[in-house]
């Protein structure tokens, strides 16, 4: 049951990433900085509780906040670019903050032991759930509260005004500008959030895999994060659930029978994803197919 | 110290040749299909792990490797057009890249799955002592490559404002729906645009790992990295700038690690990609945003 339990904390992890990228895409900009977000959020969460022996929920605030700081400062100056360019501004941000941690020590001794985090050696012992006697369900359950806040959160969002505001500079931005939207003020606000939610994810990362190391952070982990609501589609924050279960349950999990071949059609089903659905798996007439069901259920009833 | 400046520009420009090599090509398929194509660098290197494939089971001389080379990059380009670029020509660039980006895996597991232990040796293109200006030195390779990118990007312009294929390709770009309406035949172009910066990408490949002597799963990432880097520092979509852009990078590499060491480096070029884009959107060579808008 615990292999079920790890896969349900990685799914979780990577939909907070994917929910990151999908608040600030719905503005319409293509960011790669999420994996730099995430990044900042793991060692500052990870540095708390190991180093300043912080509880877990004030370092996962801390790091939530540092993450939507950086998101913020890093915006302004990166949403003077966009489309493509800003694509690659981005990337060029997170390679910046995957390299700043490849330098990065910083050792205090606790114990007899150094701890902290060693250049491009990482971070060990980020022992928090393990030390407090936590089980994988527990830490399971606590990952998916945040993922169900997050996911509420961000589905309200899309309801409310703010949402419209969002999808109104996403669609076009001469236009919103026209009937008075301020676009820095709602581009930055979308990737601050985004930041914060990159920053949680990464918080929470730290600690369930114990040890974080610059090379998780690269461009892998930003196209992917990128990839989640791109494949599961725009249109609503399930989108992106459905894609994350997909890649990380289907596709890595499901495929590794196929041991070392597994990456050659791990590639080729997200291409045809991609051919095949376009503008996601849960696009505009999927979501009206699917309502029409649970409509048909209830007239039905 | 003046001696040492002085050598570390030449080291500079002499790695800056490579970058500038990849970015004419980067440049080709991003000023005509306006898509960020991250399968460029990993199609290189896949054309780089045949010709060492073949080097290993056959004798070929260094023609035969840089055909290869060539060859393996420009198919390996094919498979990513079709699959990646071809289906998305009207819809989300973003899917494209992230399209792109799968076939990059693909790549990568390809070439271990066949050639597993990562670090491969690669024949040198001339062993030679290098060139010596008094305490200066300057490698033959270097020279190659600084001289096939002015002489290709120079081609290009040749081809691009002078040939029917030139025509169309302008055409093209200037807005696919007319060049359609006068009889282009535009999927046919973009292919043969992607192509050629393939091939291109496969010669700065060649040149690469026959002046490194060796090659590994990494040089995929590096060349988009420096490639799009190089490109960017450039201004989108102008083929002197892709030069000139490469060389700049190659330049402020060489005195940062110089200064700073080589862990910063990286780090220190990324920092300044990110603050020139800030600073100066549309790089260092152009004021307006006309063109670089996607």
């Amino acid at each position: 049951m615990d292999f079920y339990f790890g896969l349900a904390q990685i799914i979780g992890v990577h939909t907070l990433l994917g929910l990151s990228a999908y608040i600030v895409l719905l503005t319409g900009q293509v960011s790669l900085a999420q994996a730099g977000f995430f990044a900042v959020g793991a060692y500052v969460a990870g540095m708390l509780t190991v180093l300043a022996g912080w509880a877990i929920l004030p370092a996962l605030a801390v790091s939530s906040l540092f993450g939507g700081a950086v998101a913020c400062a890093v915006g302004f100056p990166a949403l003077r670019v966009k489309g493509l360019m800003l694509v690659i501004a981005t990337l060029a941000f997170g390679e910046a903050v995957r390299l700043f941690f490849f330098n990065f020590d910083y050792q205090v001794a606790k114990g007899g032991v150094k701890l902290g985090p060693v250049g491009g050696e990482g971070f060990r012992q980020i022992r928090y759930f393990p030390e407090h006697g936590w089980t994988t369900m527990e830490v399971m359950l606590f990952i998916w509260g945040f993922v169900i806040l997050a996911m509420a959160l961000l589905w309200w969002f899309d309801r409310s005004r703010y949402g419209a505001v969002l999808r109104a500079v996403g669609e076009d931005e001469l236009a919103a500008q026209s009937v008075g939207i301020n676009l820095t003020a709602v581009k930055v606000s979308a990737m601050t959030v985004g930041g914060m939610i990159a920053g949680l994810g990464g918080g929470i990362y730290a600690h369930y895999t114990t040890h974080i190391e610059h090379a998780s952070f690269g461009i892998l982990l930003a196209t992917f994060a990128l990839a989640y609501p791109i494949l599961g589609g725009l249109e609503s924050v399930f989108g992106t659930v459905v894609a994350v279960v997909f890649v990380q349950g289907l596709l890595v999990e499901g495929l590794r029978f196929l041991g070392d071949w597994r990456n050659l059609l791990f590639g080729a089903l997200i291409v045809l994803a991609m051919n095949v659905r376009p503008k996601g798996f849960l696009d505009a007439p999927a979501l009206l197919w699917i309502g029409r069901i649970f409509r048909g259920r209830r007239g039905a009833a | 110290m003046f001696f040492d400046l002085i050598q570390n520009t030449l080291d500079g420009l002499a790695m800056g040749s490579s970058y500038a090599l990849l970015a004419v090509g980067f440049t080709l398929i991003f000023g005509v299909l306006r898509r960020v194509n991250l399968s460029y660098g990993p199609a290189i290197m896949f054309g780089g792990y045949c010709a060492t494939w073949v080097h290993l089971n056959f004798q070929a001389g260094l023609l035969a490797l840089a055909i290869i080379t060539i060859a393996g990059a420009v198919l390996a380009g094919a498979y990513v057009e079709r699959l990646c670029f071809a289906p998305h020509r009207q819809g989300s660039a973003i899917a494209a890249m992230v399209a792109s980006f799968a076939l990059w895996m693909q790549f990568e597991e390809a070439v271990t799955l066949v050639m597993p232990s990562h670090v491969y040796d690669f024949p040198a293109m001339y062993d030679g002592p290098p060139f010596e200006f008094g305490s200066l030195t300057l490698r033959m390779e270097a020279l190659v490559m600084l001289a096939c990118a002015v002489a290709i990007s120079y081609g290009l312009h040749r081809v691009l404002s002078g040939s029917r294929f030139g025509l169309a390709v302008r055409a093209v770009i200037d807005s696919p729906v007319a060049a359609q309406l006068a009889g282009i035949d535009v999927p046919r172009v973009l292919l043969q645009v992607f192509l050629l910066a393939s091939s291109i990408g496969g010669l700065a490949g060649y040149l690469i790992v026959s002046t490194h002597t060796q090659i590994t799963p990494m040089l995929g990432m590096w060349s988009t990295l420096k490639g799009l880097l190089a490109m960017m520092i450039g201004g989108l979509g102008s083929l002197p700038g892709a030069v000139a852009g490469g060389l700049v990078l190659g330049v402020l590499e060489a005195h940062s690690q110089w200064f700073l060491g080589p862990q910063s480096r990286d780090l220190l070029a990324f920092l300044l990609l990110f603050g020139l884009l800030a600073v100066r959107p549309y790089g260092l060579w152009r004021a307006s945003s006309a063109e670089a808008e996607a």
